[in-house]
């Protein structure tokens, strides 16, 4: 039992160095000076530990404007899909209507069309409505997501139908319901709805390229392409932005997983 | 999102054909820029691919431009990589929300041209009667499309050979001759291919990258077409034609380097090759000098690097030369003709001889404008770092002709992939130099088809 710990241990060791190698090696690298890159054979660790990197960064791209745009724009999305997705899935799981079933698949079939088929269509709307270079643009056309609905209203139809006839017995409206039973039930699943809507935001790239055209409306990943230069690369100062993006939403993954893991198994047995 | 610009390219090139038919046609193209007397646009907007110091630089004409008179504004606007601004340029002109001018790099420019959505340089330049005659003649005969001008050259640059003047000097070569044709460059290379005791190759002779474009440079210089039409300059392309005698000795030469230990390959790695040079792992390779500003920078006084010309075949065939790379700007049509005009009034300034030196010194791209380099920023810039005037020497040495002109076709970000592919099987040995080139060309050839039937 205890070699087969240390064994289980060692491998877990080796797989996570693996994993977390890109990671580290670029953290390594944001902290090398550029000869010192250029060296062979290519050095893993910093002789020589230098920020210089960083203060590049902060004097190429305004790094601070682009965290907050994106964080504002994700957050944003955030929001939005928790409340329309939640609305959406309680419809589908407790509400009884005609033509649910139809309306629920006509609303997974959606996650069949690829989002770049929609963008001269999308572009096109937010143009119209003047919405190019704002933060309404960036985040409105995503509060609403098919795969948030789904994976919430599998999660609501596990609450007992019991609670339901309880609260209606008690006198509870649908709505009140909703707040003060459901939600609070189907934390873990908000939970993953929400870290996916932000990191999927976070990380686009095409869209808030085409519909931001002032550099202070950039987001974080079409800002940190202005670190790549056309015809050089200077691999430490990429490496440095590159961290600076990460950063934040590695935080967001450590502090958001643990609540999710407890989350997932705190139903997993009935106690 | 590379396969997907690709693709949204090739999609909205469909959609953009079928919206206006192309430029051309008369001797005389003034008639398709607007009215001399119309005046300019308060303000224009101009999409752009230049980040960094080359961004910085850009900005500076820009500001230049709007402290020079009061009439017009420039915006700049950074629009990421030259892939993503087309990208994003398809995507406007579907909406008609395209700037009046943009920059487009030299590949672009059938794509450009197909689309039916530019006014042609050409028009303004017979308009004004604006003298071109000072300009660099490789340069402004690469933007144009049977005889008239498409876009405005904006920042040019040139392949050259990057060496290792230490290590030439460490082996008995001579420093001030680099080697010139395949055969020079092999023998160089051997001398200066060094292994440590136990057999391992420490430093290589020559190693460059497996890049389409210093493929399509080396048949220019061997004086070959790398497609049917005169490069697809008398008219539009139907084929490519690399498959020749031409195509098959660079092939041959490379690989017998890479196979002999004394060719270093980085694989399809631009960023790579360069940084084996720098970390003297090999002696000398080929790329733009566009990255020789960097080279310098990183190298800091480590080793004296030298630049030479542009390899070529031991017969050194005559009409051989160096076809030019880089930028240009494009004034588009579907804006009105007020910032068409702005935008012409911008580009003549970006073309002035103390623009374009002042361009040269911040970026170590060469000027456009012969007369840029009596200027003065040009001139201490040509004596701090002699190896740029390399690139001036090559292109002016490059006897003009279809083959150094260099290859236009609709599919040529396609057509570079492609060859790449080719020169890594061969280097690889998956197969015969004949056989990679006859697949390439074939499946080449299948994609122009295509092309061609989508923009009649």
């Amino acid at each position: 039992m205890r070699t087969g710990t240390v064994v289980n241990y060692a491998l877990l060791i080796i797989g996570s160095i693996v994993v977390a190698f890109p990671l580290l090696l670029a953290l390594s690298y944001s902290l090398m000076s550029e000869s010192e890159i250029a060296t062979f054979p290519p050095p893993i660790l910093p002789a020589d530990p230098t920020l210089d990197n960083y203060g590049q960064v902060f004097a190429t791209i305004p790094i601070g404007r682009y965290l907050l745009n994106s964080f504002v724009v994700s957050s944003a999305v955030v929001v939005g899909q928790l409340i329309t997705a939640s609305l959406a899935a309680y419809a589908f799981s407790f509400l009884v209507f005609r033509g649910r079933q139809l309306l629920f698949f006509l609303f997974l079939s959606t996650l069949m069309i690829p989002w770049e088929a929609t963008i001269i269509p999308n572009y096109m709307t937010i143009r119209t409505i003047g919405w190019l270079d704002t933060y309404q643009g960036l985040a409105v056309p995503f509060m609403a997501t098919a795969f948030g609905t789904f994976l919430l209203r599998q999660a609501f139809m596990q609450i007992p139908r019991e609670l339901w006839d309880a609260a209606r017995i008690d006198g509870a409206t649908t709505f009140r319901f909703l707040i003060s039973t459901v939600v609070p039930l189907s934390r873990p699943a908000l939970g993953t709805v929400a870290i996916y809507g932000f990191l999927s935001t976070y990380n686009q790239y095409f869209w808030p390229l085409l519909i931001t055209n002032q550099t202070l409306m950039r987001t974080t990943q079409v800002g940190i392409t202005q670190l790549r230069f056309e015809e050089t690369l200077r691999w430490g100062l990429v490496m440095a932005g590159v961290i600076m993006v990460a950063a934040p939403t590695l935080a967001l993954l450590v502090l958001g997983q643990r609540q999710l893991i407890r989350g997932l198994t705190a139903g997993a047995v009935k106690g | 999102m590379r396969k997907f610009l690709g693709l949204a390219l090739a999609l909205t090139v469909v959609a953009a054909a079928c919206g206006g038919a192309a430029p051309g046609g008369g001797s005389d193209s003034s008639a398709l820029a607007p009215g001399k007397d119309v005046a300019p646009a308060a303000s224009i907007t101009w999409w752009h691919a230049m980040s960094g110091v080359n961004g910085d630089a850009l900005n500076k004409i820009v500001t230049g431009f709007n402290s020079s008179q009061s009439k017009i504004k420039v915006e700049a606007i950074f629009q990421g990589t030259y892939d993503d601004l087309l990208a994003k340029l398809n995507t406007a002109l579907a909406s008609n929300a395209a700037p009046a001018l943009v920059q487009v790099y030299d590949i672009g420019q059938r794509y450009m041209y197909d689309s039916g959505q530019v006014v042609p340089m050409q028009a303004f330049i017979d308009r004004d009667k604006f003298a071109t005659t000072d300009f660099e003649p490789a340069v402004i005969n690469y933007y144009k499309y049977q005889d008239k001008l498409q876009s405005m050259p904006f920042n040019a640059s040139a392949p050259l050979l990057y060496f290792n003047k230490d290590a030439f000097k460490e082996v008995g070569l001579d420093p001030n001759k680099p080697p010139v044709t395949f055969t020079e460059i092999a023998d160089a290379a051997k001398k200066l291919t060094k292994k440590d005791a136990s057999g391992v190759t420490t430093r290589f002779g020559f190693g460059p990258s497996i890049y389409g474009w210093l493929f399509e440079q080396l048949l220019a210089t061997s004086g070959a077409l790398y497609a049917d039409n005169g490069n697809g300059r008398d008219n539009r392309a139907t084929k490519v034609v690399y498959n020749s005698a031409a195509g098959k000795a660079i092939l041959d030469w490379w690989k017998a380097g890479v196979d002999g230990g004394y060719f270093y390959n980085p694989g399809i790695d631009n960023d790579g090759a360069a940084n084996a040079f720098n970390a003297q792992k090999t002696a000398m390779y080929i790329e733009s000098i566009a990255r020789l500003r960097g080279h310098i920078t990183t190298i800091a006084g480590k080793f004296e690097l030298g630049t030479g010309l542009y390899p070529r075949p031991d017969s050194k065939p005559k009409e051989g030369g160096n076809i030019i790379g880089g930028a240009s700007l494009y004034i588009m049509k579907s804006r009105p003709p007020a910032e068409q005009q702005a935008a012409w009034e911008f580009v003549k300034y970006a073309m002035t001889p103390a623009v374009q030196a002042q361009w040269q010194s911040d970026t170590g791209y060469y000027p456009i404008v012969k007369a840029a380099y009596d200027q003065g920023p040009s001139k201490e810039w040509s004596t701090k770092y002699p190896q740029f005037l390399t690139a001036t020497t090559e292109i002016r040495e490059s006897p003009q002709n279809r083959m150094t002109n260099g290859a236009v076709l609709g599919v040529m970000p396609q057509a570079r992939q492609r060859t790449q592919k080719m020169i890594e099987s061969v280097l690889l040995g998956q197969a015969t130099s004949q056989a990679a080139l006859d697949a390439a060309v074939t499946e080449m050839n299948a994609a122009i088809d295509k092309y061609n039937k989508a923009n009649p």
